[in-house]
């Protein structure tokens, strides 16, 4: 879908550089989650693949054609998911939908959408009436009014309860299901580990790793197994490699033993990775 | 339906809504209330003057206004990234401006006409007012671009009142004789306005006329090119905030 080939780009007003040379590409279909810390250049990449932003260095392809020689009509086939409002706040949402539906030739059940994301009642409120979760929610329905091909979501699920949370990313699976493809930006590890299919986790500007979850798991992995038992009646913890557990004679010899207390397994979660990846672990 | 007619009606409910068609009817019937009282038994040559200060400083406004609160609900990011092209975008805003002027001329010289006599081409004073009005339309989105929030938008107005507006009018006035001033002024383009709008009355010489007409038009084409090819660099700071 996208091929990105060392994308660079500067602010105007800024001295150095925000992305310092980005490569990636993006399957048709899948669920591609842009990670790293704040102020990163999630953002901003978003920015740049949507059209935003225009002065970047690099190459993007999008369906095997330059993004630069696309007119508007680009934006029939995509949807973009802001992580602020941006909607006309003294218009309800029915009309701010209604208004934008009205610019593509593709057009979704809308109606649908906001009666699953819980906003159709309010649907004749004025925007700036709407509760934050709500004005996410609505953005989500505007992202997706031109039924798009690509789906541009920044930070969806934040600011969201978990039960809207949950119904939010129950449509962007979905989305892809149909054959939808997705860029996520987010730094929620759950959210990752649920939607995306791979990722690629930005450092300093640049891609600092860019795989499966399960892969980097794998790569990251230090699966332990910790068992907790009373010995001499005090409590005891010992930690057992998971990989190696079945010929660990100790393991074995203490589980017959000892009076176990519990016995937990700790996989390795992307939280661990992101931190070690991106290597944010305090400021001071 | 075509993208110019939905965005006419998308901004025509919208400056319903954000109350700005409200204020703008609200400054006509104060043109209104300055020509009741008026002393002058023959307004001919007020009527002019309050359709220059309605063409040119209420119509910067409308543009700035309506941009100022497109860029303030995050609004404008969204159009940014719809199909919307910048021609139409454009179009649409100056439209809606020389509307809104159309609709103030219309509403003072019914006034006029039932109230006071008035010896104006109507339809002279219809082409000047549109005129005037796409020019500082376009006037409203140079100084929409280079202002970052509302505050530094009327300053850039009260620049352009200062600079251009009321040196026109002391002239006009006969307020500020002097022989070099009077020809410099032939650079403002509200000397132009005010030149066009008095045609009306037919008290002006052909050639001041061509040189109103040629510094409208040409100006408005120039500063419509210019708002096109200025306008991704704009949309690049607007959207990438
Ligand atoms: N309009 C702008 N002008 C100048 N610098 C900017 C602008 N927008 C963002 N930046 C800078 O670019 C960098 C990347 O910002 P960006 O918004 O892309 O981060 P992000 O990864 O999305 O962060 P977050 O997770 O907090 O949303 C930051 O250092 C930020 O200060
Ligand atoms: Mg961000």
């Amino acid at each position: 879908m996208f091929q990105v080939k060392n994308l660079t780009y500067k602010y105007p007003r800024n001295q150095a550089n925000t992305i310092k040379g980005l490569d990636f590409e993006i399957r048709q279909g899948e669920i591609f989650g842009l990670l790293g810390p704040s102020g990163v250049g999630k953002s901003t990449t978003q920015k740049i693949m949507v059209r935003l932003l225009t002065n970047y260095r690099g190459e993007i392809y999008y369906r095997n054609r330059d993004l630069i020689t696309y007119d508007k009509d680009y934006y029939q086939e995509i949807g973009v998911g802001f992580e602020v409002p941006v909607h006309f706040s003294k218009l309800t949402a029915e009309e701010n939908i209604a208004f934008f539906k009205k610019l593509y030739h593709n057009k979704a059940d809308t109606d649908t959408l906001m009666k699953r994301l819980g906003i159709y009642d309010d649907r004749k409120k004025k925007v700036s009436e709407f509760s934050k979760g709500m004005k996410i929610r609505l953005n989500f329905v505007r992202a997706m009014l031109n039924n798009p091909v690509m789906l541009f979501l920044d930070e969806p699920t934040i600011g969201l309860d978990p039960a809207n949370a949950r119904i939010l990313k129950n449509l962007i699976k979905e989305y892809r299901e149909q054959g939808g493809t997705i860029l996520l930006s987010t730094h929620l590890m759950n959210d990752v580990d649920e939607l995306c299919d791979r990722v690629a986790f930005m450092v300093d500007g640049q891609i600092a790793e860019i795989d499966t979850p399960q892969n980097l798991k794998r790569k990251y992995g230090k699966s332990t197994v910790e068992v907790e038992y009373v010995k001499d009646s005090s409590l005891v913890k010992t930690a057992f490699n998971l990989e190696t557990i079945s010929s660990d004679n100790l393991f074995f010899e203490l589980v017959r033993r000892e009076k176990i207390i519990s016995i937990h397994s700790n996989e390795t979660t992307l939280d661990d990775i992101f931190i070690k990846v991106t290597g944010v672990e305090s400021y001071a | 339906m075509p993208n110019l007619v939905v965005l006419l009606f998308g901004e025509f409910k919208r400056i319903v809504e954000y109350k700005i068609a409200a204020a703008s009817i609200v400054v006509a019937l104060i043109w209104i209330g300055v020509l009741y009282l008026t002393e002058a038994p023959d307004i001919t040559f007020f009527f002019p003057l309050l359709l220059f200060l309605d063409g040119t400083s209420m119509a910067i406004l409308m543009v700035g206004v309506t941009i100022f609160f497109e860029k303030q609900e995050g609004s404008l990011r969204t159009i940014l990234v719809t199909p919307i092209s910048k021609t139409d975008y454009l179009l649409t805003k100056i439209l809606i401006t020389v509307s809104a002027s159309v609709l103030t001329l219309v509403l003072l010289y019914i006034y006029a006409v039932i109230f006071k006599p008035v010896s104006l081409n109507f339809f002279a004073l219809l082409g000047a007012v549109m005129l005037v009005s796409l020019f500082h339309s376009l006037v409203g989105f140079i100084l929409s671009y280079y202002s970052k929030d509302f505050t530094s938008l009327l300053m850039n107005m009260f620049v352009y009142t200062l600079a251009f507006m009321i040196p026109t009018m002391l002239e006009h006035f006969n307020l500020l004789a002097h022989n070099l001033f009077s020809k410099l002024l032939y650079l403002a383009p509200t000397k132009a306005a005010i030149t066009l709008l008095y045609a009306s009355a037919g008290t002006i010489s052909s050639g001041e006329l061509i040189y109103a007409l040629l510094y409208l038009v040409i100006g408005s084409a120039l500063l419509f090119i210019y708002a096109l090819k200025h306008f991704d660099s704009f949309a690049a700071r607007e959207g990438g905030v």
